[in-house]
């Protein structure tokens, strides 16, 4: 069955991008440190590949996901990689107003809410995993119970400020299973399941 | 090199060290203990068992004022009667600290003493506002977190406003146990 799977990558004090995220400078101030796991590629994705064995683990699995998720603010700093995550899978964008003009390769807005935007992934990618960017987009998923698993690439460094991932999440506890601990020196790789109550 | 300052702390994945509104008469903040409960643990033979016997084997104590007076001062003694360093901002005349607590309200002073105290062996740190003060000075040499699987969604986080200069760390050791995963974190010295 497929899961929808946050992928992200976040500093010990919780930091997704340093200060000052632009389009122009998307990891914001010295936010460039947080996906230095992946090796240096060049503009595409498929051109990174990570120089350890943890680190290609998650970043394979990352890459035979069969849908993507993205928040429209992620999606639109790196233009929605030209319309192709890898492979050429379809892009969902839950927004509240799709924009007017056409975009490139198969990037789909959803307006009729983030559960039904999931959903559509997940009918997409059959029975491959979803795969999740965005911060804002996972603190929605997670308040509407959608977001399966989290697998959070925790770079051993205090950024000291920025945007973080968990914020405004609200009172209600979500419990959480470590499932899968990959150590290496440039991240230790966490997959935790969501347990909703 | 001398032993190290260790900051020990349970932290939920989303940051938080107490759930909101920590007070006395609710000192770990609305459903906070749900970050100690890997404490059940303690006495046990498995990771958890050796991370508490490790504290417990520290040779001093620094603590945040606030922690220090959340925890009833632990009536002078944390445990085995070793120092306790307790840094604040302000000491009212009169004020004096029970059994082996003593008020410093320098930061230098403070490492300098509890490391003193604790002669050959580690100092253990509590505290989320002490912990930024000693980074901050260059002072803390690593951390213990006790990293607990659920997000917490609100309350006082342990990384709070530390400033544009970023902190590297190295991660030395990784225990895995139920319901929590012990991190140690080294802090490298900026060059």
């Amino acid at each position: 069955m497929s899961r929808l799977v946050l992928y992200m990558s976040m500093s010990l004090d919780g930091f997704i991008a340093g200060p000052g995220d632009t389009k122009e400078n998307p990891l914001g101030t010295e936010g460039d440190r947080l996906h230095e796991w992946l090796g240096h590629g060049g503009g595409d994705v498929g051109g990174f590949r990570p120089g350890d064995e943890p680190g290609r683990t998650v970043f394979d699995e990352l890459m035979s996901t069969g849908a993507v998720v993205t928040g429209r603010r992620t999606g639109e700093f790196v233009d929605y990689w030209g319309g192709d995550h890898h492979d050429g899978v379809p892009i969902f964008v839950p927004t509240h107003r799709a924009p007017a003009g056409p975009l490139p390769g198969d990037v789909r807005f959803v307006a009729d809410g983030i559960a039904s935007c999931v959903a559509q992934a997940k009918t997409a990618a059959g029975d491959r995993d979803v795969l999740l960017h965005g911060a804002y987009t996972a603190q929605e998923c997670l308040r509407a119970r959608v977001l399966d698993v989290l697998e959070i690439q925790l770079v051993p460094l205090l950024l000291g400020q920025g945007r973080r991932l968990f914020d405004g999440l609200g009172p209600e506890h979500i419990e959480l299973e470590r499932v899968r601990a990959l150590e290496s020196p440039a991240a230790l790789h966490l997959r935790y399941e969501v347990r909703y109550p | 090199m001398s032993a190290p300052i260790r900051l020990y702390m349970s932290m939920s994945l989303d940051g938080f060290i107490a759930g909101p509104d920590d007070r006395t008469g609710q000192e770990l903040g609305r459903d906070g203990g749900r970050l100690f409960n890997w404490l059940d643990d303690r006495m046990s033979d498995g990771p958890s068992g050796q991370v508490y016997r490790e504290a417990l084997a520290t040779g001093a104590v620094i603590s945040g004022r606030r922690t220090f007076e959340l925890a009833g001062r632990w009536q002078g003694d944390h445990h085995d009667g070793v120092p306790i360093l307790v840094l604040t901002h302000h000491v009212d005349d009169g004020d004096v600290p029970p059994g082996s607590a003593q008020f410093v309200t320098d930061v230098a002073d403070c490492a300098e003493r509890a490391r003193a105290g604790a002669g050959d062996r580690a100092v253990m740190m509590h505290g989320a506002g002490a912990a930024q003060a000693l980074l901050r000075a260059g002072l803390l040499d690593e951390m213990e977190i006790h990293l607990v699987q659920v997000l917490l969604g609100g309350g006082r986080r342990l990384f709070d406003a530390l400033g544009p200069d970023h902190t590297e760390l190295e991660l030395v050791r990784v225990l895995e146990a139920r319901d929590v995963t012990h991190l140690r974190y080294r802090v490298r010295r900026r060059p």
